[in-house]
C-alpha cells in the first residue's frame, strides 16, 4: 500500500515536471496562435478545440496530418482538404489553393479531382496544382507560397517520405510569420518522427463513410488532453445511401450467387 | 569676337544628296490627342510636371483670354485665374498616339523617324515626327499637295500641324517651327537663305545656347553664322556648330526610322571570359535592371525573356523564361534566373569561359503603371494578389517547369476523366471558378491517372463486387453505392477514324460505375467495363479513384 501511494506520487511530481517544463518551453515562444482561428466543423473536435478558451486552429502555422495505415492516405487527404476549405473560408479574399504532391502521390493516388472538390467545401476555390515533384521541391514550393499573399492555403501531400525536423521548424516559422497555414499530409511511415509542426492529426478510415480522427501532436497554447482514443466524425453532410453486402463476414441480400454455389455442390 | 568674321566655308552650297526631309510639329499634340472634360465658359489647362514644377502645356480660349500663357507655371496660372480648372497630361498616352500617328505616316513614305530630342524652353514633352520623303511626293502630286492632305486628314482627327519640307533635317525643323506659314515648301538648294533667316533658336540647340544668343544679340542665324566655327565652338561648345552644319547640309544627319516596334535587348561583352557561375548571375542581375528600366520606359513587360551566353569558343547557350505576367520588375527577373542558374550550375558547360551575355525580352505586352497612389479601395486592392501571384507562378515554373504547375479547367465531356483538364497555369485561359457537378459525393477527390484493372474474386452479378483485389491486396466490400451507367459518348464516332481511334482504349464501352466501401472503411470508386452479353461477354473491372 505505501508502494503504490509513493507511485501515485512520484506519477504526480513527474506530471507536475511535466506541466511545468511545458509552460516553460511556450514561454519561450510565447505566440504560439498565430492568425485567425477556425473550427474544423466536426462537433466533437470543435468541442475538444474551443474548451479553456482555445478558439480553435490558428491560421499561422503548419498542421500534419498524417494517414493511420498505408490505405488511410485518401481519408487524411480528406480531412487536409476540409481544415483547407475552412481555412480559406476565414481568409475571405484569398480563395487559391496550392496543392502539390510528390511524385509517389500521383502514383499511388493520381491526380486531384476537381468536380469533386465542392463536396468538400471547396466549390468556388481556384486550384494550383504541382504535379510530382521531389520533396525538398514541394517544401520549397510550401514556403514560395506562404511568401505569396495571393495564396490562402496550401497542402503538401507526400506519400513516402516526410520533412525532417529542420524543415518542418522552418516552414512553421515562415506559416507563423506569413499568419496563413500550411497542410502537410503524410504517408503512415511518418507517424513517429519528430516534427515542429502546430497540430498532428492521425486519419483512419472508419466504416460508413467516417473518419477517425486523433491529435497526437499539438502545439496549442491550452492544455487540455486530446482523448487518446480519437474521434469518429462522418464528413458528409448527407452521406450517400449505401447498400449493406455484408454484416459480420457474411454476405446478405446476396441472391444470385448462393444458388449458383449450391447448384455446384450438388453436381 | 570683336575681329571681323571670315566664313571658312561657303555657305551657299548646294544639297548634294537630293534627299526631300519633312518635319512634322504639333504644337497641341498632348492636349489634342487625350479628351478631356472641360466647361468651355471656365478657363482650362493641361498641365504637366517637369522637375517638380507644374507647368501649363495647353489652355483653352478663355484660359488665354485670363491671361495665361504655355509654360507658365501652375502657381502663378492659380494666382491669375483661381477658378482655373486643370488636368494632369498623360505624356505616355501622348507618346503612344504618337507612334500610331508614325505608323499612320508610313503611308507617305516608309522612313518614318522620331524627331531629334532638344531641350524645350520649359523642359515639357514635344511632339513631332521626322518623314524622308525622297522620291515619294510626286505619288501623292508632289511635295505640297502631299503636306496638305497631310495636314487635311490630321486636322480631321482635331490635331493641328505644322510641316515643312526641306532638303536638309534641320532646315526642315526649324521652318516647321518658325516658318511664319503653316506649310513651307523649301525648293532644292535653298537651305542655307531659309536658314539663314531664321532665329537662332531654330537650330535645335540647348536653352543655354539660345540665352546667350540673346545675350550676345544675335537674332538670326546668319548673324550666327558669320563668326569662324572655331570661335564659336570655343563660346558656345560643339552643339551649335554641328546642328548648323547639319542644317546647311555640310555635315551628314542620318534619320532613324522609329519602326519596327522596339526590341528589348540588353548585352555585356566581357574583356575576359568568365567561367564563375556566381559572377555570370551577378552580371545578369545588372542586365535585367537595364533591361527593366527600357521595359518602363516603354510601359510593356516581358512575358518572355531569352538569354544567350556566347562561349569564347563560339558555342551559344540560351536560356529562356515564359513569365505567367507581363512584368517589368527587373528583380523579379533577377530572382528567377537566380533559380534557373542556380539548377544550371550542374549542368551548364562555361568551357574556356562566356565572353557576352545577351538578355533579350522577346515577348512583351504592355502593362498598367504602378499604383503610386495610397488611395486603396476595395476593387483597386485586387490588383496586388495578381502581381504577386504572377511572380509566385514563375518562380514555380522556373525551377518546376511549366508542365508540372498546372490548373483544372472543365471539358464539355461527362466522362469522368475527360471532364476536367489539367493544364498548364501559363495557358491564356483564366482560371475558371469550377462549377459544381449536380451530386459531387459521387466523384472521388482523387482520380488515378489511368484506370487500372483489379481482379474480382465474388461478385454479385449486375451488382457491385463483393470481394476484389487491387494492388495485390485483398478487399472485402461490406456496402456499395451504384450502379452509374456511364455510355460512351457516340457522337465521338462520327468524327471520323483518326479523332477517334485514341479514345477507343477507354471509351468503347458503357461503364457501370460503383463507390464501395470496404471493411476496413476504405471507399473506391471501379467501374464494370462493358454491358454483359452486348458489348462484351468478359466483362472486366477497374479501379478509378478513391474517396476519402
Amino acid at each position: 500500500m505505501p508502494d503504490k501511494g509513493h507511485n501515485q506520487v512520484k506519477q504526480a511530481v513527474a506530471q507536475h515536471k511535466l506541466q511545468r517544463l511545458k509552460k516553460l518551453i511556450t514561454r519561450f515562444e510565447p505566440t504560439v496562435d498565430i492568425g485567425v482561428k477556425i473550427s474544423t466543423g466536426f462537433a466533437p473536435i470543435d468541442d475538444y478545440l474551443m474548451q479553456g478558451g482555445g478558439g480553435g486552429l490558428p491560421c499561422g502555422g503548419v498542421h500534419e496530418v498524417v494517414a493511420a495505415r498505408p490505405g488511410d492516405m485518401a481519408a487524411a487527404l480528406g480531412f487536409a482538404h476540409r481544415l483547407a476549405a475552412r481555412f480559406l473560408a476565414a481568409s475571405q479574399d484569398e480563395t487559391i489553393l496550392l496543392y502539390g504532391q510528390t511524385h509517389a502521390a500521383v502514383r499511388e493516388g493520381g491526380q486531384p479531382y476537381a468536380p469533386a472538390l465542392a463536396a468538400h467545401d471547396l466549390s468556388g476555390v481556384h486550384l494550383a496544382y504541382l504535379d510530382g515533384v521531389t520533396l525538398p521541391d514541394l517544401l520549397w514550393a510550401g514556403e514560395e507560397a506562404l511568401a505569396c499573399p495571393a495564396i490562402g492555403c496550401s497542402l503538401l501531400a507526400s506519400w513516402d517520405t516526410a520533412p525532417d525536423f529542420t524543415a518542418s521548424r522552418r516552414l512553421t516559422l515562415a506559416a507563423r510569420a506569413a499568419t496563413r497555414p500550411l497542410l502537410l499530409t503524410l504517408g503512415a511511415a511518418a507517424a513517429g518522427t519528430a516534427s515542429a509542426a502546430t497540430t498532428r492529426w492521425q486519419l483512419a478510415s472508419a466504416p460508413r463513410q467516417g473518419w477517425q480522427v486523433t491529435l497526437t501532436k499539438s502545439r496549442l497554447a491550452y492544455e487540455a488532453v486530446p482523448p487518446p482514443q480519437g474521434w469518429t466524425v462522418y464528413p458528409q453532410h448527407k452521406p450517400l445511401p449505401m447498400q449493406e453486402l455484408a454484416v459480420d463476414g457474411v454476405p446478405h441480400d446476396v441472391k444470385t450467387p448462393v444458388p449458383l454455389m449450391a447448384a455446384q455442390r450438388v453436381s | 569676337m570683336s575681329r571681323q568674321p571670315t566664313p571658312q566655308k561657303p555657305l551657299h552650297k548646294p544639297n548634294p544628296s537630293g534627299r526631300r526631309i519633312v518635319a512634322l510639329w504639333f504644337p497641341h499634340w498632348a492636349a489634342e490627342v487625350t479628351a478631356f472634360d472641360y466647361e468651355a465658359a471656365q478657363p482650362f489647362a493641361l498641365i504637366d510636371k517637369h522637375k517638380n514644377a507644374q507647368r501649363l502645356i495647353a489652355l483653352n480660349p478663355v484660359a488665354q483670354a485670363a491671361g495665361l500663357h504655355m509654360g507658365m507655371a501652375l502657381a502663378d496660372a492659380r494666382a491669375l485665374a483661381p477658378e482655373l480648372k486643370t488636368a494632369m497630361a498623360d505624356n505616355r498616352q501622348a507618346k503612344a498616339q504618337l507612334e500610331k500617328c508614325a505608323k499612320w505616316l508610313q503611308r507617305y513614305t516608309p522612313w518614318v523617324g522620331h524627331d531629334t530630342a532638344v531641350e524645350t524652353p520649359h523642359g515639357l514633352a514635344e511632339y513631332g515626327l521626322l518623314m524622308d520623303v525622297s522620291g515619294c511626293a510626286h505619288l501623292f502630286g508632289g511635295e505640297r499637295v502631299m503636306l496638305a492632305d497631310m495636314a487635311a486628314r490630321l486636322e480631321k482627327r482635331g490635331v493641328s500641324l505644322r510641316a515643312a519640307i526641306a532638303g536638309t533635317i534641320g532646315a526642315a525643323w526649324g521652318l516647321a517651327r518658325f516658318s511664319p506659314t503653316l506649310i513651307t515648301v523649301l525648293p532644292e538648294g535653298q537651305e542655307a537663305e531659309a536658314v539663314l533667316r531664321l532665329p537662332p533658336a531654330a537650330l535645335r540647340i540647348d536653352n543655354g545656347h539660345i540665352d546667350l544668343c540673346q545675350r550676345l544679340g544675335l537674332e538670326t542665324v546668319a548673324q550666327l553664322a558669320r563668326f569662324p566655327r572655331r570661335d564659336l565652338t570655343r563660346r558656345f561648345g560643339p552643339l551649335p556648330v554641328m546642328r548648323l552644319e547639319q542644317a546647311l547640309g555640310q555635315a551628314g544627319e542620318s534619320l532613324n526610322p522609329c519602326l519596327p516596334p522596339p526590341h528589348f535587348l540588353v548585352q555585356q561583352n566581357l574583356a575576359q571570359g568568365i567561367t564563375q557561375i556566381e559572377a555570370l548571375a551577378d552580371l545578369l542581375r545588372g542586365l535585367c535592371a537595364q533591361l527593366a528600366a527600357q521595359l518602363h520606359d516603354e510601359g510593356q513587360g516581358a512575358q518572355r525573356l531569352d538569354v544567350t551566353l556566347t562561349r569564347s569558343d563560339n558555342a551559344v547557350l540560351a536560356l529562356s523564361l515564359t513569365l505567367a505576367h507581363p512584368s517589368a520588375d527587373a528583380q523579379h527577373m533577377a530572382r528567377l534566373f537566380d533559380e534557373r542558374l542556380g539548377r544550371l550550375s550542374r549542368g551548364v558547360d562555361a568551357g574556356y569561359g562566356i565572353e557576352q551575355i545577351r538578355l533579350t525580352a522577346s515577348r512583351t505586352a504592355p502593362i498598367a503603371p504602378p499604383q503610386d497612389a495610397i488611395n486603396l479601395s476595395g476593387r483597386l486592392r485586387q490588383a496586388a494578389p495578381v502581381a504577386a501571384l504572377g511572380h509566385f507562378y514563375d518562380r514555380l515554373i522556373s525551377r518546376l517547369g511549366p508542365q508540372t504547375v498546372l490548373k483544372p479547367v472543365p471539358q464539355a465531356s461527362h466522362i469522368p476523366e475527360r471532364a476536367v483538364k489539367l493544364v498548364s497555369v501559363l495557358n491564356a485561359v483564366p482560371p475558371p471558378v469550377l462549377e459544381a457537378v449536380p451530386d459531387p459525393q459521387t466523384r472521388p477527390l482523387f482520380m488515378l491517372c489511368a484506370p487500372e484493372p483489379i481482379e474480382v474474386i465474388a461478385e454479385i452479378p449486375e451488382g457491385a463486387p463483393y470481394r476484389f483485389r487491387w494492388r495485390r491486396v485483398l478487399h472485402e466490400v461490406i456496402a456499395a453505392h451504384g450502379p452509374e451507367r456511364i455510355s460512351p459518348e457516340w457522337w465521338t464516332g462520327f468524327m471520323g477514324e483518326d479523332a477517334t481511334r485514341h479514345m477507343v482504349h477507354y471509351n468503347r464501352h458503357t461503364r457501370d460505375y460503383y463507390r464501395v466501401e470496404d471493411r476496413q472503411g476504405h471507399r473506391f470508386w471501379l467501374y464494370r467495363d462493358g454491358l454483359y452479353d452486348r458489348e462484351t461477354t468478359m466483362p472486366r473491372w477497374f479501379m478509378h479513384g478513391v474517396f476519402p
